[in-house]
């Protein structure tokens, strides 16, 4: 998905106004000129000017579709496979502590590799793999707290 | 002298030195897949650093890096693919060599002129770093305030595509280096009730976000196709080293030169410095028409130039605390981590601790020439691992890594959104780099701006009372004026009746 530069500067704009008038909320340093509003302001007023910018350039340009669709989102499969992907992270914040690190990792490492048509053997040897050795290195090794959820615990 | 003694104990230890080893590998691997950045192998890094001692940590990071960029080398001249950014320059010329069926010859020029790179660098570091820090002694915060704008100038202007789409990234970094409590006056800012990101936001996953979620949606979107097959077999890449130094040491000493200087500006690093250095190349080159066709001069400049930089970025990383490029905007969080707080006063406090990673980066730079001949010779096993199976694996990494950096489900749900970020800012051309640095400048520039403010009682004119401020302060309007004159010029040339 690729804005044109109308659309950007739009945006920029909009975001750079929004980012400056929430601001101003926050309070002044007692007895100073400056305080926690000065930088965000700054910011916002940078949003804005670029937004500005783009804004001129793009009604000088020839017209162009505010919004196109890149190259890659034509090809089929493209667009299912990123949502697919953004749906695992997501499966894994909320169901990772009731299921445990390694069940939710082998189930996210199978999909995605069944997605990217990887052949079922290999898929199931590089998830249990991928997963175990993950586990070990981070929990064992690195002491890192890992959800454990259902999984009972391992021997090592 | 004592503590050039206590750095060699600090390094030469077997648990360093494994460590070492082990991250140079990671960083050849990662730097020899195509599309995981030098960057990228850093900030996969970073979760395991947690673990460890400072010098450890830090010299796994030196020496990932300085792989990485190296071995971006090598599918750029095996499969015109550039494995770093910081070997796009000259990726089409490296490839036009291997088809002539040079690829020994210009492998072995990426290594041995890419380990004298980093020795020339690090020189500089060694000699520099200590001088300037005796000058950032005199430093308040003017002439902080003024470092970190030149730092933000050089990050969104220089070697941008698009000025205008480099000032927005930055913008971005900025505006996300003001979430949380943590700013001088101590309010709560853009945290929307939420207590999680009353801390700010983690600078890690965010990284991690940015730099790998991103490619790895990307590289899911395309179907995660395989590379082509690899051209040619690598001969001897040792033979051609001694003809390669007598006859290009020019080209190879003004690559450096021009990689330090570069490599120095805060906020430009490795892929700037090969750009320049391959677009001087060929100016003064006395054949330039042979540029393009598979000769080794411009490869030879452009690869001593990146990997010199990679050292001198430390320079104002460790005397200003200012990073240098996008890595060492990352080890400067690691360092904070650890209690290392970067800045003029670690050369008097810590000198072991900044010899030891004046070493780590002499050995880093050496176990180059062995460990890149290995990965050479690997190298058309390791461009058939499919990345179809390599993308879900370093998706669960990052999902790891990020809950790594501070135990908590949030520390993924900013991987994700900082991913997601990144592939619509990459979408948009919108280059990721000056992002970065502004999430680690911004606190800093804000800082030493609103000091400057009270103690001044809110004159402007403070900023340029002090000599070195003034100075400072010179050189970054002078910056900015030429930026403005050059676009004004630009416009003008393009449309003359205007």
């Amino acid at each position: 998905m690729r804005f044109s530069d109308t659309m950007l500067g739009a945006v920029l704009l909009v975001f750079g106004l929004a980012v400056g008038i929430y601001s101003q909320t926050f309070p002044a340093i007692p007895g100073q000129r400056y305080g926690a509003s000065a930088f965000p302001t700054a910011i916002a007023i940078g949003f804005v000017g670029c937004g500005l910018v783009m804004l001129v350039r793009g009604f000088r340009a020839a017209p162009f579709p505010l919004v196109t669709r890149t190259e890659w989102t034509r090809k089929p499969g493209a667009m299912p496979a990123i949502l697919v992907t953004i749906l695992c992270v997501i499966a894994y914040i909320l169901f990772a502590r009731y299921l445990g690190f390694i069940p939710i990792s082998l189930l996210l490492l199978i999909v995605l590799f069944r997605m990217l048509r990887v052949p079922w053997w290999q898929t199931l040897a590089f998830a249990f793999a991928a997963a175990f050795v993950c586990d070990f290195v981070f929990r064992s090794i690195l002491l890192v707290p890992l959800p454990q959820g259902l999984m009972p615990r391992l021997p090592w | 002298m004592n503590a050039i003694l206590a750095a060699f104990e600090l390094v030469f230890t077997v648990d360093v030195l494994l460590t070492l080893i082990s991250a140079a590998l990671f960083g050849l691997l990662v730097g020899a897949v195509p599309g995981l950045t030098a960057t990228m192998a850093t900030a996969l890094l970073v979760p395991l650093t947690f673990f460890m001692d400072p010098i450890p940590a830090v010299g796994a990071m030196v020496t990932c890096a300085a792989m990485a960029i190296f071995a971006g080398d090598i599918p750029g001249a095996l499969l015109r693919i550039p494995g770093t950014p910081a070997s796009a320059a000259y990726v089409d010329e490296a490839y036009a060599m291997t088809r002539k069926g040079q690829a020994e010859k210009v492998l072995g020029a990426c290594v041995v002129f890419s380990a004298i790179g980093g020795l020339f660098g690090t020189v500089v570091l060694i000699f520099a770093a200590p001088a300037l820090a005796e000058i950032a002694l005199k430093f308040s915060s003017p002439e902080y305030f003024w470092m970190a704008l030149l730092g933000l100038t050089c990050a969104a202007f220089i070697g941008a595509a698009s000025p205008i789409r480099g000032m927005v990234s930055l913008l971005i970094g900025l505006l996300i280096s003001t979430v949380g409590l943590n700013n001088p006056a101590g309010v709560p800012r853009f945290t929307f009730g939420s207590t999680d990101m009353l801390a700010g936001i983690d600078f890690i996953p965010a990284m991690i976000g940015l730099f790998a979620v991103s490619e790895v949606l990307r590289t899911i979107a395309a179907g995660a196709p395989p590379w082509d097959s690899v051209q040619s077999k690598v001969g001897n890449i040792f033979r051609d080293w001694g003809g390669m130094i007598r006859t290009y040491w020019p080209q190879q000493l003004r690559g450096n030169v021009l990689g330090t200087a570069i490599g120095v500006l805060p906020g430009a690093g490795a892929d700037v410095a090969a750009y320049v250095s391959y677009a001087v190349s060929r100016r003064l080159s006395r054949n330039p028409e042979k540029f393009g066709t598979g000769h080794v001069e411009g490869v030879i400049e452009s690869t001593s130039a990146n990997n010199s930089s990679l050292a001198s970025a430390w320079i104002p990383a460790l005397v200003f605390g200012i990073p240098g490029d996008t890595i060492t905007a990352i080890v400067i969080g690691v360092l904070y981590v650890k209690g290392i707080n970067p800045g003029p006063t670690l050369f008097l406090f810590n000198p072991q601790t900044i010899y030891a990673v004046f070493l780590i980066f002499i050995l880093a730079n050496l176990l180059m020439v062995p460990l890149g001949w290995l990965v050479i010779k690997l190298a058309r096993h390791l461009l058939r691992t499919p990345r179809r199976v390599l993308m879900p694996m370093i998706l669960i990494f990052c999902i790891v890594g990020a809950f790594a950096s501070n135990n908590a489900a949030y520390g993924i749900v900013l991987m994700l959104a900082f991913g997601v970020l990144g592939f619509f800012m990459e979408e948009n051309e919108i280059p990721i780099a000056p992002c970065i640095l502004g999430i680690v400048i911004g606190p800093i520039l804000e800082r030493n701006f609103i000091t400057t403010m009270i103690k001044s009682d809110g004159a402007v004119t403070a900023f340029f009372e002090r000599p070195i401020a003034a100075a400072l302060g010179g050189v970054v309007v002078i910056i900015w004026l030429s930026l403005l004159v050059g676009a004004w010029r630009r416009r003008h040339a393009n449309n003359p009746a205007a």
